[in-house]
């Protein structure tokens, strides 16, 4: 549990932080996914696209997570 | 810090299951974090409590009040992100504006800054919404299970009939002001009359109900679970404050040399003859901290500032007729010198405070002036790619342009628009163009020139765009014109 905070108490932070600067500087409707405009209202863009960037924060900080555990003890039964 | 969690912590939750109870102060429970002693904070009366007390009702007043005041017959502050558009009493801010936005958060990073080395966690203390949604929080545990002993009481004592109407009854008030509170939070990005009339009709769409419920969740967690822990193990500014503070900020003090020895002692003791201090070792400091700390043993991180230690103490040193301020507001530097507030005020002005100071009020005035100076009109050219120039049926030659016109004000405008780079330019276009207030509206405008007064090249025009009805007003954009 504990470690399950430190992922994603960061992570939240860093997300909304990543939302906020990159919605302010793009319109979410002149978005295009796979060449296609997304046909989604702004609201569900900007939803989807806060938990979008709070995964990959989360993504990262598990990453860190695991890394710093040292090679030695990766892989082991209970980490 | 490494990520792995302690196998010392693993052995003690599983040497202690949760709700046995382990000593006076409560009992041990399973946390998020750590094998978290329950705090069990008693109430506080006094100076300090009553300026939290203000400082709640006035935030909360301010955070439930603002969405459902009106401003021109609209929401005076609405983030309305669907429409990209910031309406903050009489300024719409639009996604251009950005950078006042990006100014106001580094005004409140300073601010915050410099009131931290000036009176430490004053933040913390009495405007943090951890704060004040635990104060909200505990005063309702406190009207339902009763004092710090009836809670203490109730928790340990079988869980019967009166327990589980009581914790009902609890976790219902809390919930029913974690939804309102979330109610009040997406009322600032939706007109919150319109979110009512939804939630009303119970035709509320998906994004904002989900938004809703996320945010009452975050309040409920936060002020009725996590308490202290939010401050202790998530709250990055408690981690870093300390980078702010100096021998000159105000913190919460316990004078030692005043009150140690400690002891217990009757009221009418003679202190001098049993050789203590004034500390009698009541705990009540202790009871009342909101993060279970004892201030006597020095400044700890977890200290929020909340000054419910030295109401405490007061009411114990009026009791025992001692002097109050046992505990005080002080810095390092004052209670060394054994100096008074005035030699505090004087240390106020210190290079520190002045470097924050200098930098605030500077960008304060730059920001102040930008919005000032802020044209509330903002045209953007866009030069028709599909050809460059024409010749029309009697001998001209046209260049065709896309006017994109933002009137950034909330009154409707009439506007002109007039060219100049080249002799004798013309500029057709119905005018005067009308622009409704905090709206854009795109413009397709001719512009002619004749071949016997322009030679042939390209020139730097120039459009301009006028209000007719406020002769200060002009916005000049570039573009190119062509002539074949």
């Amino acid at each position: 549990m504990k470690r399950a905070m430190w992922i994603l108490w960061p992570s939240f932070l860093v997300g909304g932080m990543a939302e906020g600067i990159f919605f302010s500087m793009l319109d979410p409707s002149d978005l295009n996914l796979f060449g296609q405009p997304l046909e989604l209202s702004r609201n569900a863009i900007y939803t989807i696209g806060f938990f979008l960037f709070w995964a990959l924060g989360a993504l990262s900080s598990a990453l860190t997570c695991w890394l710093q555990q040292g090679a030695n003890t990766a892989g082991a039964a209970d980490g | 810090m490494d990520c792995r969690v302690k196998a010392g912590s693993a052995a003690a939750r599983a040497r202690k299951p949760a709700g046995t109870a382990v000593d006076a102060g409560g009992e041990t429970e399973t946390s998020l974090y750590e094998v978290r002693q329950k705090i069990y904070p008693r109430a506080v009366h006094g100076w300090f409590a009553r300026w939290r007390l203000v400082l709640v009702l006035a935030t909360q007043l301010i955070f439930y009040g603002l969405p459902w005041l009106t401003w021109n017959a609209r929401p005076a502050v609405l983030f309305d992100l669907a429409a990209r558009k910031f309406y903050i009493f009489g300024l719409v801010l639009w996604p251009q504006d950005f950078i006042f936005l990006t100014g106001l958060l580094v005004i409140s990073a300073l601010s915050l800054f410099l009131f931290t080395a000036v009176a430490g966690r004053l933040f913390c203390g009495y405007a943090c919404p951890q704060t004040v949604y635990t104060e909200i929080f505990m005063w309702i545990e406190h009207k339902v299970e009763g004092d710090r002993l009836q809670r203490m009481r109730l928790d340990r004592g079988p869980a019967g009939a009166a327990w589980f109407g009581r914790k009902t009854l609890k976790h219902g008030l809390w919930i029913a002001i974690a939804l309102w509170t979330g109610f009040t939070f997406v009322g600032y990005f939706t007109p919150i009359r319109v979110l009512a009339s939804e939630v009303a009709a119970w035709s509320l769409g998906p994004w904002e109900t989900f938004w809703i419920l996320f945010y009452s969740f975050a309040t409920y967690g936060n002020a009725g679970w996590m308490r202290e822990q939010v401050c202790k193990y998530m709250c990055p500014y408690a981690r870093f404050q300390s980078a702010m503070f100096d021998r000159d900020t105000l913190t919460i003090t316990y004078d030692a040399q005043r009150g140690e020895p400690r002891g217990a002692r009757s009221r009418s003791a003679d202190r001098a003859r049993l050789g203590v201090g004034d500390c009698v070792d009541c705990g009540i400091c202790v009871q009342v901290c909101p993060t279970g700390i004892d201030i006597r043993k020095g400044l700890q991180y977890e200290c929020i500032g909340c000054a419910a230690c030295i109401d405490g103490c007061n009411q114990v040193m009026d009791k025992m007729g001692y002097g109050r301020g046992l505990i005080r507001y002080s810095t390092q530097n004052a209670v060394a010198a054994k100096q008074d507030a005035r030699y505090m005020w004087r240390r106020v002005l210190r290079l520190r405070t002045l470097i924050y100071g200098a930098l605030l009020l500077g960008i304060v005035a730059a920001l102040l002036g930008a919005l000032y100076l802020r044209t509330p009109l903002k045209v953007d050219v866009i030069r028709d790619r599909a050809a460059l120039a024409r010749e029309t049926r009697d001998g001209m030659i046209e260049n065709v342009y896309r006017l994109q016109i933002m009137n950034t004000s909330e009154h409707a405008r009439r506007l002109t628009i007039g060219a100049s780079g080249a002799p004798g330019l013309q500029v057709i276009a119905a005018q005067p163009v009308a622009v409704a207030g905090a709206t854009t509206r795109m413009v397709t405008v001719t512009v002619r020139a004749n071949p016997a007064d322009v030679k042939r090249g390209s020139y730097d025009i120039r459009f301009h765009v006028a209000d007719l009805d406020d002769a200060g007003l002009r916005v000049d954009e570039k573009s190119r014109f062509f002539m074949r």
